[in-house]
C-alpha cells in the first residue's frame, strides 16, 4: 500500500474537512465539500481491495463511502435537523456493515434503537430547542477548526499508519461461524452466561437513567432573578 | 478484510472526535459521540468476526449490544440536561456555561 499516497490523502482530507467546517476563515462550502467527497472516494477505493475480491468488498465500498460522507455531513451542517438525519444515514450504513460481518442480531438491534429510539429523542429536543430565522450563532462558526481537524488528523494518520504498517498481520483467515445455530441464539446465550452479572447491571444502569432523566426533565428552571441561579 | 473495517472505524471515530471538539452546539456534540460510538462497534465487531488468534468469538457483538444500552440511557440522560440548560438560558451554546471557569 503506498504510504506517500495515504499521507497526501490525509492532508487533503483534512484540508478540505477545515474549509468545509463552518464559519472556518475561509468558508467556500460547496467547493470544499467536493473536494472533500473527492478525497473521500478515492480513500474508500483504496480501502476496498482490502476486504477481499468478492462482492463483498463492493459492498463494504458503498457502505463505507456512506457512512464516511454522512458523519463529514454531520459535524459540517450547519443546520442540527440535517445533522440528525446524516447521522440516520451513518447507521444504516454502519448497520449494513455489521450484516456483512455476519451480526445480523446486533444490526437489526442497532438499527430499532438508534434510528427507531435514540434520533427519534434527539429529532424532538431539536425541534423543542429551535428559535426561527436560520441557523443560530453558535451554529454558523467552528470552534478552533483549525486546531481541532489538525489534532484529529494526526490521531487518525497514526491508526492508518499502524493498521496498514500490520495489515500482513491482520489479514488472516476469515473464522466461518457455526452454521447449525442461529446468530441470536448465539449471542443470546453468551449473554446469560458469561456475561449475566453485565446484563444485570444493564438492567439497574437503564432503570437509573430513565428515573434520572425523569427527574431532570421534571424540575423547574429557576429564573437568574431569584438570585438562586448565576 | 480487518484492515479495512479498522480503518472504516477509526474514521468515524476521529471525524466524532473533531466534531465533538470544534461544533458549538449541545446537541451536535453529543450526537459526535454517537458517531464515535458507531466507530467503536465496527471495530468490536470486526475484531470478533476475524480473530487475530484464529478462533471467531462473539464476544465483540455482546459488547456491542452493552453499548447499545449504555448509549440509549446517555442520550435520555444528556437529552433531558439539554431541555433543562435550554431553559435556563435559551442557547444550546455551550460557553454560556461557565460557572466552573476560572476567571
Amino acid at each position: 500500500m503506498p504510504s506517500a499516497l495515504f499521507v497526501i490523502l490525509l492532508t487533503l482530507g483534512g484540508a478540505g474537512l477545515y474549509l468545509a467546517m463552518p464559519g472556518g476563515r475561509f468558508h467556500v462550502g460547496r467547493a470544499a465539500l467536493i473536494v472533500l467527497l473527492g478525497a473521500a472516494a478515492v480513500l474508500v477505493s483504496l480501502i476496498a481491495p482490502l476486504a477481499g475480491p468478492h462482492e463483498h468488498g463492493l459492498w463494504l465500498a458503498l457502505l463505507a463511502l456512506v457512512a464516511v460522507v454522512g458523519a463529514l455531513r454531520v459535524i459540517t451542517h450547519p443546520r442540527p435537523v440535517y445533522s440528525a438525519l446524516y447521522f440516520l444515514l451513518v447507521i444504516i450504513a454502519v448497520g449494513g456493515m455489521l450484516v456483512l460481518l455476519d451480526a445480523t442480531f446486533l444490526a437489526a438491534a442497532l438499527l430499532i434503537i438508534y434510528a427507531g429510539a435514540i434520533m427519534v429523542t434527539y429529532m424532538f429536543v431539536i425541534m423543542l430547542a429551535q428559535k426561527g430565522g436560520g441557523p443560530a450563532p453558535y451554529d454558523r462558526a467552528a470552534r478552533e477548526p483549525l486546531i481541532g481537524v489538525a489534532t484529529g488528523f494526526v490521531l487518525l494518520a497514526a491508526l492508518t499508519g499502524r493498521v496498514l504498517g500490520a495489515g500482513g498481520e491482520l489479514g488472516g483467515a476469515p473464522a466461518t461461524p457455526e452454521a447449525s445455530l442461529s446468530n441470536i441464539v448465539q449471542v443470546g446465550a453468551r449473554l446469560l452466561t458469561q456475561y449475566v452479572v453485565g446484563v444485570e447491571i444493564t438492567g439497574v444502569l437503564l432503570l437509573v437513567a430513565m428515573v434520572g432523566a425523569i427527574t431532570i426533565a421534571r424540575r423547574r428552571a429557576v429564573t437568574e432573578q431569584e438570585g438562586e441561579f448565576r | 478484510m480487518l484492515a479495512a473495517y479498522l480503518l472504516i472505524g477509526a474514521g468515524l471515530f476521529v471525524l466524532g472526535l473533531i466534531g465533538f471538539v470544534t461544533r458549538r452546539n449541545l446537541i451536535i456534540m453529543f450526537l459526535c459521540t454517537e458517531l464515535m460510538f458507531q466507530g467503536i462497534v465496527l471495530n468490536l465487531v470486526a475484531f470478533g468476526r476475524y480473530p487475530l488468534d484464529g478462533h471467531p468469538t462473539l464476544d465483540g457483538q455482546a459488547f456491542g449490544l452493552f453499548l447499545l444500552a449504555v448509549a440509549a440511557a446517555e442520550a435520555a440522560l444528556a437529552l433531558a440536561l439539554i431541555v433543562l440548560l435550554y431553559r435556563y438560558r435559551d442557547t444550546l451554546d455551550p460557553n454560556v456555561w461557565k460557572l466552573l471557569k476560572d476567571e
